[in-house]
């Protein structure tokens, strides 16, 4: 019985880099209708911009952790300026798929000036914490107690941004219906960059904490962004409560099924999750289903 | 025969007396070599092409196909001991169910949602061949996987050209992919011009009567998806065979994406898009090999940038280019509808 703390812990704590990762895809996807396929790569700048910080600038841990949400925010701005925003004026009819193509060309330039200026090797991200705690038999890391701390007070702050904030209030206003709110005054661009702003700071931070646990190399972000693209498509767009528990518990479901099965059953048991769970309730488990009129 | 038929039957035809006429002129091997690599990109994406630019389904399984269809094909000959003719139409036609398995799962949802599954699906299946450790049989002293594991399979049998042709069987090699070509390129044509693509055409104009008359787009996809499986997983075939290897990394997402990045060069939903962007970017492929180490990047930029610049590709580019002259020579504007109005093919 000893092994399920262990379990657990991995299951929570990678449940909490899930959990953020699929926050920042599924606002940008659920308001825009955009599914960043540079998302992962945000991550991986995000890591980077701290491990560049904290170990070449010589800056302190929050400044580095600063510099890593700026990189991706910044990051975020300039993909929205500069392909979102063109591909969404010009062809909106096929914007969820060009979109699709053209993000992932961003991904692949981007990944490819990490592996430039930094090279291919991993390297290890200084911003961690040794040391544990130890309640009885149960052992709790101080690293994944952080990961999961952190992770927790970014969502928090994030849902407390969306809900009472003028500026959140127009996010939801303009991902429930652009037209309705561009009608009432809602600068919808300007909401769309602030979107997609948000999106990368979560990002980099996100990635500085996987590559904590981790270590940096230029593919840092796939994994993660591949799973938070399952972990949205299961809870199904526009419910961010409902997508942070999918991440967690999807994220338990595939520790235990690494630790029966052997690592490499964790990724094959989540499609089939997902798969299920299509095939039941297609708009995901607390997705509603968008009637449409023809 | 329609003006539009009359255009891609010449196009056609020159493309196959090119391709035809190349070993007469070209000597050198390494040319040729390249030549049927950018070939078997060709096939791929023409049948992306087709189900994306035609039928609307965005899949990212096309490597996972054709990646099957080679495997099929190399598992068949190393476990069975089978020829490779014999092998290549068995593995074709189970990359076609594997294709109507995937389909029937990823199909009933639309737009992002297939890409993501679909994506998975294929990511599951590379993921699973290379942590594949498990000895399934011993080759003298060495342990073998079943799915090959990270290498892959090697030196299985080949096509026989190699004893027939001796020196020159690299050029006949080239011809079989130069046939299998020219077969794909008539398939996709009759699919778009038969019954098929006209239930496309009429899902696309008018969906609620579409539907109304018994058009369904999912059994329409699936049989498509099913088709395209087809020519797929026997390029995969062939390629294994022409190689006389397959391994892992043709599932990689840099190929799939080398792909994808062909026909949106080319041009989306363009019949011959496929081909001009297979040639454009594996001449851009060669071109930056000098400065090897940028060779990616300079990949992900032209995808990024010719989306957002040009979105229908080079040959949109010269459909527009046209288009402006003949308005400048007739000065007719009612031309200028009718143009937009047909369905670029």
């Amino acid at each position: 019985m000893d092994i399920i703390g262990p379990v657990l812990v991995a299951g929570m704590t990678t449940g909490a880099l899930y959990a953020l990762a699929t926050l920042g895809l599924s606002l940008v996807w659920g308001s825009l209708g955009m599914l960043n396929m540079a998302h992962g790569t945000l991550l991986t700048l995000g890591g980077y911009a701290a491990f560049t910080a904290a170990s070449q600038l010589g800056w302190p841990v929050p400044v580095a952790v600063l510099a890593a949400a700026a990189v991706g925010g910044l990051i975020g701005a300039l993909i929205f300026m500069l392909v979102a925003y063109p591909l969404s004026r010009r062809s909106p009819e096929t914007f969820e798929t060009t979109i699709m193509i053209a993000t992932f060309g961003v991904a692949l330039t981007l990944e490819n000036i990490v592996l430039r200026l930094y090279g291919g090797q991993p390297l290890g991200q200084p911003l961690s914490v040794g040391g544990s705690i130890s309640l009885g038999r149960f052992v709790l890391p101080w690293q994944n107690l952080v990961i999961i701390i952190a992770a927790i007070a970014l969502m928090a702050a994030t849902a407390l941004f969306l809900a009472r904030t003028k500026a959140g209030r127009a996010i939801r206003a303009t991902a429930q219906n652009p037209d309705a709110a561009k009608l009432l005054g809602v600068p919808v661009a300007r909401v769309y960059l602030q979107v997609l702003i948000l999106s990368g700071i979560l990002a980099g931070v996100c990635g500085v904490l996987v590559s904590s646990i981790t270590q940096l190399s230029p593919s840092l972000g796939a994994d993660p962004m591949l799973k938070a693209f399952i972990m949205c498509v299961v809870a199904g767009l526009g419910n961010l409560p409902g997508a942070i528990i999918t991440s967690f518990a999807l994220a338990i479901v595939e520790a235990v099924v690494q630790f029966l099965a052997g690592a490499r059953w964790g990724f094959p048991a989540l499609l089939a999750i997902v798969i299920l769970v299509l095939i039941r309730r297609p708009g995901g488990l607390f997705g509603r289903v968008e009637m449409r009129r023809l | 025969m329609k003006r539009q038929d009359l255009a891609h039957l010449m196009i056609g035809l020159v493309v196959l007396a090119a391709a035809v006429a190349l070993p007469f002129y070209v000597d050198s091997r390494y040319v040729i070599g390249q030549v049927t690599l950018g070939l078997f990109y060709a096939i791929v994406a023409s049948q992306w092409n087709l189900l994306f630019g035609f039928a609307g389904v965005f899949s990212l399984a096309q490597m996972a196909l054709f990646g099957f269809g080679g495997y099929a094909t190399a598992m068949l000959c190393f476990y069975f001991g089978m020829n490779v003719w014999a092998a290549m139409p068995l593995a074709a036609a189970a990359t076609v169910v594997f294709g109507l398995v995937i389909g029937a799962a990823c199909l009933r949802l639309s737009g992002a949602y297939t890409a993501l599954l679909t994506l998975a699906v294929a990511q599951v299946m590379y993921l699973l061949i290379v942590t594949d450790t498990d000895c399934f049989i011993m080759v003298g002293t060495q342990c073998r996987q079943f799915t090959g594991g990270a290498v892959g399979f090697a030196r299985f049998g080949d096509l026989g050209t190699r004893a027939m042709f001796k020196a020159k069987y690299l050029v006949a090699n080239y011809a079989l992919v130069v046939i299998l070509f020219t077969a794909t390129m008539l398939f996709t044509w009759a699919i778009i011009r038969g019954p098929i693509g006209l239930a496309f055409r009429a899902l696309r104009d008018n969906p609620g009567c579409a539907m109304a008359r018994g058009i369904s787009r999912f059994q329409m996809q699936l049989l498509v998806f099913g088709l395209s499986a087809f020519f797929t997983g026997l390029a995969g075939g062939l390629y294994a065979a022409h190689f006389n290897a397959i391994g892992p990394g043709v599932l990689s997402f840099s190929q799939l994406f080398f792909i994808i990045a062909m026909v949106v060069v080319g041009g989306i939903g363009r019949l011959w898009g496929p081909l001009v962007g297979a040639i454009v970017l594996v001449a851009a492929d060669e071109a930056m090999r000098e400065i090897g180490e940028f060779r990616s990047l300079g990949l992900g930029v032209i995808i990024a940038a010719v989306m957002v610049l040009m979105p229908n590709g080079l040959i949109g580019l010269c459909e527009n280019i046209w288009d402006r002259l003949r308005r400048l020579r007739t000065r007719g504007p009612a031309l200028a509808t009718e143009v937009s109005g047909d369905t670029p093919a």
